[in-house]
C-alpha cells in the first residue's frame, strides 16, 4: 500500500501545546488564580478550617455535577436535578419515619433514578427535547415535594443520619471521602469501560455510534437515571447535616451544577468534557461563594458575582482557545 | 447586477412577439468547489416558449449549472446573458428579481405558513400591511392560468400538503414574482405517474405562455415526453448543446452522456471471458423492501467476490444497504448471511453475525470527532464487544498489522482527532475499523466519495486485497467507471428494484447508464413479458435496436431452449444473437430462424406521445401452432398506451 501519500492536513501540535489545548488545564490555572486572589483578599481563606469548609461545601453540588456531566456528555441537559433533589429529600424524610436509615436512603435513591428513567425514556425513545422534558419534570418535582411534605419541613430526622457526614476516615470527613471516591469511580467508568466510551461517542456523533453497533438508546437514557439518583444522594448528605428535609431544598441547584460542568470544559453539544474538569468547575463555584461570604459581601450580590465569573471565564476561554487552535 | 431598464423591457416584449428569442445564454461557465471542478466550460441556451432538457450522468454538473443560473452559486468565470443583457447574480434574490426561479424539492417552502403566505413569501419582506384579499385574488389567477384552479387550499399550512401540491406551491410562488425562466430540478422524483402527468400539463401551459423551462432529469422517457430541445453535460462540460429532441434517439443521448465510442465498448463485452466463481454464498438478499425507497431488491454475493451495486442517485442503493445492516427498518424480504437468516433490528446484530458497513457520509455517519484515532479505529470493536470494559488490548496485534498495511505510523494512532487526516486516510481508517473485526461480508457505500484521485487507487488496491482474503465485498458507487473497474459483478438498482445482475465484463458505462435510467414502464413491461412467455411457452425480451446493434433492457426466458442469446443489460451485434433473422427483419409476422427450430415476432413499442420505446419480441418453438401476431401486438399496444 502506498506509503508516500499525504497523511495530514495540519501539522500535529507539540505535546506542550496539546497539554495547553486541554480546557481543564486552563481552568485549573483559573481556579488557582482565584484561590491566590482570595487568599490575599481574606486572611481566613487559606486556613485549614476554611479549606475543610470548602471541601464540605463542595460535596452536595459536586455529587449532582457528576450526573450532570454524564448528561451533558451525551449532548443533553437536566434542569430537573434541583427539584428531584427536593422531592427525593422529602421522600427520604418520610421514609425515615417508617424504616431504618439504610433502606430509607435506598428508597430515595431509587425514586430519583426512576424519575431520571422517565425523563431519559421520553427524550431518547420519543425524541423529545431534553430541555423541555426536564423543565416539565422540574415543575412536577417541586410541586410534588410540597404536596408530599404538607408544605412544611420534616424536622424529626433521626440523629443517626449525622454519622453519614461526621464520621472521619483517616482524618478525612466521610462526605468528602465519598466525593473523592465517587469522582474517581466516575472517571474510571468514563475512561475505561464500554459504557463510558459509548457515552462520549453518543454525544460526539450518535449516528456513527449507532452504525458501529453501540447501544445508543441505553446509554442515552442511563445518564438521566444517574443524574436523578445522584440528586437523591446529594440531598441525603444535605439532610444529614441539617437534620431537616425542606420541600424548598435543592432550589437553583441545577444552575450551579450546569455551571460547574460547563466551566469544567464540557461542551453543551456533547462529546467533550471530563470528571476532572467538572471537579475544578465545582471548586471554582464554591470558592467564589465562600470568598464572597468571608469578605462579607451581601448574599444578594453573590448571584451577580458568580454569573459574571461564569460568563467571563467562558468568554476568555473562547478568545484564548480561538488563538491556540489557530 | 444592473437594474432592468424600461427600454430593455420594451425590447424583450417586442422580441417575444417574434418568438424563439433566446431567453438565457450561458457561455463557458466554470465553477470550482475546493478542488473539485464542477463546471469547466458549460454552455447553455434557453429560448422563450421551450422546455429544455438538461441531462447528464451522476456528477456531470447539471445541478451545479442549474444553481449557477438560479443564483445559488456564483460562477467563477464565464458569461450569463439574460434577455440580451449580461447579468451577474450574487444571490437567489438577484435571480428572482429579474425573473429566474428554480423549483426545488420542497426546500424553499416554510412548512408552518399557509399556502397563500408561501406563494407570496417575497411580499412578506416588504414594508407595509399585506392585503390578503388582493393576494388571494392574484393567487387564484395564477392557479387558473396553470389549469389548477381548485387544487390548492390557500389556508392550509404547507406541511399538510402532498409532495405534488408542495411542488405546485413552488411553481405558483415563482409565478407570483412573475418569473419568466423556471428551472425544474428532478421534479418528478417524488411524484406518482398521474401527478407527473399533471406536472407535464402545467409545464406545457407555461411553455405555451412564453416561459422558458429547464427540465433536469435522469428519466429519458420523460425527457422525450416533454422537452423540445436537449443539452447533455459530461464532466462539467456541455457535450451536446441544444439539439431538437425529435431528432434524437435514446442511444444518442446515452452516448453523449457516457461519451464513449459504441463499437469499442461492444467489443470488450464480447471478448472478455467471465470466470464463474463457485465459492460459497456469503450474503443472500431476497425481495428486500424498506418503504419507501426500497421496493424489491435481490442479489447474492460469494466469498472473495466484489459485487457492485449500481444505479443513479436516489435509486435506493444506500437505503438498501442500510436496511440489510439494520440501520433502517425492513418492510419485507429476507437477508441470509452465511446460510443463517439475519434480522434487521439493529446494527449490533449484523456486526456480531459478521457484517461490516462503511456508511456513505464519512463526517456524519462514520467519524466520531471527539474520540481519538485509536478509539475511532476500535469503535466497531466496542459495538461488537460483550463485556463491561473496553478490552481494546484484544485487538492490539491485529491493529498493528492493519496500520502497517495502511502505511500509518503507529504513534499517529494516539492523535486526538481524525479530522487532521486527509479524506483518503480517514476513509482507510474507517475501512480498517471493520477489518479489525474480520467480517465475512463488508459493505461500502461510496467508498471513494471526497477522496482525491491519487488515493483512490490505493483504496481500490486495498479492497481487492480484502476480497482476495475471502471477504465478500458489496460496493455501492455512483461512479460507473469505478463500479465496472472494481467489481466482478454488477447489480443495477433502479426505482428501488433490482433490474439487472451481470458480470461487469459484460457491461459498459453505456449499458449501465441505460439500465440505471429509471423507467416508469419497467414494472409493467416485465409483467407483460412474463405473461407472454409463460402463456406461450417461449421467451420474451425488450430491447433497443440501432442499426446492427441491440441493447437488451429486459429478457424473460420460460423455455431455456429459446434463450435469445442475450440478457438484460447486454449489448450485442444482431448477428451474435440466436435470432438474427427476426431482429433484422422486424416484420409484423413470426419470422423463423435459419435452423427452423424457433420463430420470433418483433413488435415496436410506442409511448402515448408517439415516442419510440424500443422493441418487444416473443420467441416461440416453430413446431407448434402460433398465436395471431395481431393479438400479441394489440396487447403490447394496450400496455404502452397506458404508460
Amino acid at each position: 500500500m502506498a506509503n508516500s501519500e499525504a497523511l495530514d492536513r495540519r501539522i500535529p501540535a507539540s505535546p506542550l501545546k496539546q497539554f495547553a489545548q486541554r480546557l481543564e488545564v486552563r481552568m485549573l490555572l483559573l481556579a488557582l488564580l482565584i484561590a491566590v486572589c482570595l487568599s490575599f483578599l481574606s486572611p481566613f481563606f487559606l486556613t485549614k478550617s476554611n479549606i475543610f469548609n470548602l471541601l464540605d461545601q463542595s460535596v452536595v453540588i459536586g455529587i449532582v455535577a457528576v450526573g450532570m456531566t454524564f448528561v451533558i456528555l451525551t449532548g443533553g441537559i437536566d434542569l430537573s436535578v434541583g427539584s428531584v433533589a427536593g422531592l427525593t429529600g422529602i421522600i427520604l424524610g418520610l421514609s425515615l419515619q417508617h424504616v431504618p436509615i439504610v433502606p430509607a436512603i435506598g428508597i430515595a435513591v431509587v425514586a430519583g433514578g426512576f424519575i431520571g428513567l422517565i425523563s431519559g425514556t421520553l427524550i431518547t425513545v420519543f425524541g423529545l427535547a431534553p430541555f423541555v422534558v426536564t423543565l416539565g419534570v422540574m415543575a412536577i418535582g417541586r410541586s410534588l415535594a410540597y404536596i408530599f411534605s404538607g408544605q412544611t419541613a420534616i424536622s424529626n430526622i433521626p440523629m443517626g443520619m449525622q454519622d453519614i457526614v461526621y464520621t472521619n476516615v483517616l482524618g478525612i470527613p466521610s462526605n468528602v471521602l465519598f466525593l473523592i471516591v465517587l469522582y474517581l469511580a466516575a472517571w474510571a467508568y468514563l475512561t475505561y469501560t464500554k459504557g463510558g466510551r459509548t457515552v462520549y461517542a453518543v454525544g460526539s456523533n450518535k449516528e456513527a455510534a449507532r452504525a458501529a453497533g453501540l447501544n445508543t438508546t441505553f446509554y442515552s437514557i442511563l445518564p438521566y437515571v444517574l443524574s436523578g439518583a445522584f440528586a437523591a444522594v446529594a440531598i441525603t448528605f444535605s439532610i444529614s447535616q441539617l437534620l431537616s428535609a425542606d420541600p424548598l431544598m435543592g432550589n437553583g441547584m441545577e444552575l450551579d451544577a450546569i455551571a460547574a460542568v460547563v466551566i469544567g470544559g464540557a461542551s453543551l453539544f456533547g462529546g467533550r468534557g471530563s470528571m476532572f474538569g467538572t471537579l475544578i468547575g465545582v471548586f471554582i463555584m464554591v470558592m467564589i461563594r465562600n470568598g464572597l461570604n468571608l469578605m462579607g459581601v451581601s448574599p444578594f450580590w453573590q448571584g451577580t458575582a458568580i454569573g459574571t465569573v461564569i460568563i467571563l471565564a467562558l468568554l476568555v476561554e473562547r478568545l484564548v482557545s480561538a488563538r491556540i487552535s489557530r | 447586477m444592473q437594474p432592468m431598464t424600461a427600454p430593455l423591457a420594451d425590447r424583450t416584449a417586442s422580441l417575444a412577439e417574434t418568438g424563439h428569442s433566446p431567453l438565457l445564454t450561458a457561455r463557458d461557465i466554470t465553477k470550482t468547489f475546493d478542488r473539485t471542478r464542477a463546471l469547466q466550460g458549460a454552455n447553455f441556451e434557453l429560448r422563450e416558449g421551450e422546455v429544455h432538457g438538461l441531462l447528464g450522468a451522476n456528477g456531470a454538473g447539471k445541478s451545479t449549472l442549474s444553481k449557477v443560473i438560479s443564483g445559488h452559486y456564483t460562477l467563477d468565470s464565464g458569461e450569463l446573458t439574460y434577455r440580451g443583457q449580461e447579468i451577474r447574480l450574487r444571490s437567489t434574490r438577484d435571480a428572482l428579481r429579474i425573473g429566474i426561479a428554480i423549483v426545488m424539492q420542497e426546500t424553499s417552502l416554510v412548512p408552518d405558513l399557509t399556502v397563500l403566505e408561501n406563494i407570496f413569501l417575497p411580499e412578506l419582506g416588504r414594508p407595509g400591511r399585506l392585503d390578503y384579499g388582493q393576494l388571494r385574488k392574484r393567487g387564484q389567477e395564477i392557479l387558473n392560468d396553470l389549469g389548477q384552479g381548485d387544487s390548492l387550499p390557500f389556508d392550509w399550512e404547507v406541511r399538510r400538503l402532498s409532495s405534488a401540491q408542495k411542488q405546485l406551491v413552488e411553481i405558483a410562488k415563482a409565478l407570483g414574482v412573475r418569473a419568466k425562466l423556471l428551472i425544474f430540478d428532478e421534479p418528478t422524483a417524488s411524484l406518482s405517474p398521474g401527478e407527473a402527468e399533471r406536472l407535464f400539463d402545467i409545464m406545457a401551459r407555461l411553455r405555451d405562455t412564453g416561459h422558458g423551462l429547464v427540465f433536469v432529469s435522469h428519466r429519458l422517457e420523460e425527457v422525450f415526453a416533454i422537452t423540445d430541445r436537449v443539452s447533455v453535460m459530461r464532466e462539467g462540460r456541455t457535450v451536446m448543446n441544444a439539439h431538437p429532441t425529435a431528432t434524437l434517439s435514446q442511444a444518442d443521448l446515452i452516448r453523449a452522456m457516457v461519451g464513449a465510442e459504441l463499437g469499442a465498448i461492444y467489443e470488450r463485452g464480447e471478448t472478455h471471458h467471465v470466470a464463474e466463481l463457485d465459492a460459497p454464498v456469503a450474503l443472500e438478499v431476497r425481495n428486500l423492501a424498506s418503504a419507501p425507497a426500497v421496493r424489491d431488491v435481490s442479489f447474492t454475493v460469494r466469498k472473495g467476490e466484489i459485487l457492485g451495486l449500481g444505479g443513479l442517485v436516489g435509486a435506493g442503493r444506500s437505503e438498501t444497504v442500510e436496511a440489510i445492516f439494520g440501520l433502517r427498518p425492513r418492510s419485507g424480504g429476507t437477508v441470509t448471511l452465511a446460510g443463517k437468516p439475519l434480522k434487521g433490528d439493529r446494527p449490533q446484530t449484523a456486526i456480531r453475525a459478521g457484517l461490516g458497513f462503511v456508511a456513505e457520509d464519512r463526517r456524519t455517519q462514520n467519524i466520531v470527532p471527539d474520540l481519538s484515532v485509536k478509539e475511532n479505529l476500535l469503535l466497531a470493536h466496542l459495538g461488537a464487544h460483550r463485556g463491561f470494559f473496553c478490552s481494546y488490548g484484544q485487538r492490539e496485534k491485529k491493529m498493528k498489522e492493519l496500520l502497517a498495511k495502511l502505511g500509518m505510523p503507529e504513534d499517529r494512532v494516539a492523535d486526538s482527532s481524525m479530522l487532521n487526516f486527509s479524506g483518503g486516510m480517514q476513509q482507510k481508517i474507517i475501512i480498517a475499523r471493520w477489518l479489525l473485526l474480520e467480517p465475512s461480508v463488508l459493505i461500502l457505500d461510496e467508498p471513494t466519495k471526497g477522496v482525491d484521485i491519487g488515493t483512490r487507487a490505493s483504496i481500490y488496491a486495498m479492497l481487492r486485497d480484502i476480497a482476495a482474503e475471502g471477504v465478500a465485498l458489496v460496493v455501492v458507487s455512483s461512479d460507473f467507471e469505478e463500479l465496472l473497474g472494481l467489481s466482478d459483478r454488477v447489480v443495477v438498482i433502479s426505482d428501488g428494484r433490482t433490474i439487472a445482475d451481470l458480470p461487469s465484463a459484460m457491461l459498459d458505462e453505456e449499458s449501465l447508464t441505460l439500465l440505471a435510467a429509471p423507467r416508469t414502464s419497467m414494472v409493467r413491461n416485465t409483467e407483460m413479458l412474463n405473461d407472454l412467455a409463460r402463456e406461450h411457452g417461449g421467451s420474451g425480451f425488450w430491447a433497443l435496436i440501432e442499426g446492427e446493434r441491440l441493447i437488451c433492457l429486459n429478457a424473460v426466458v420460460s423455455n431455456p431452449a429459446l434463450d435469445p442469446g442475450f440478457k438484460a443489460g447486454q449489448a450485442r451485434e444482431l448477428g451474435a444473437t440466436r435470432i438474427p433473422e427476426a431482429l433484422r427483419r422486424r416484420e409484423p409476422i413470426f419470422v423463423p430462424e435459419a435452423d427452423r427450430a424457433r420463430t420470433t415476432l418483433v413488435v415496436p413499442m410506442t409511448s402515448p406521445r408517439g415516442h419510440d420505446l424500443g422493441w418487444v419480441g416473443l420467441s416461440l418453438p416453430a413446431d407448434r401452432p402460433l398465436p395471431a401476431p395481431d393479438t400479441i401486438k394489440s396487447r403490447i399496444d394496450t400496455m404502452a398506451a397506458t404508460l
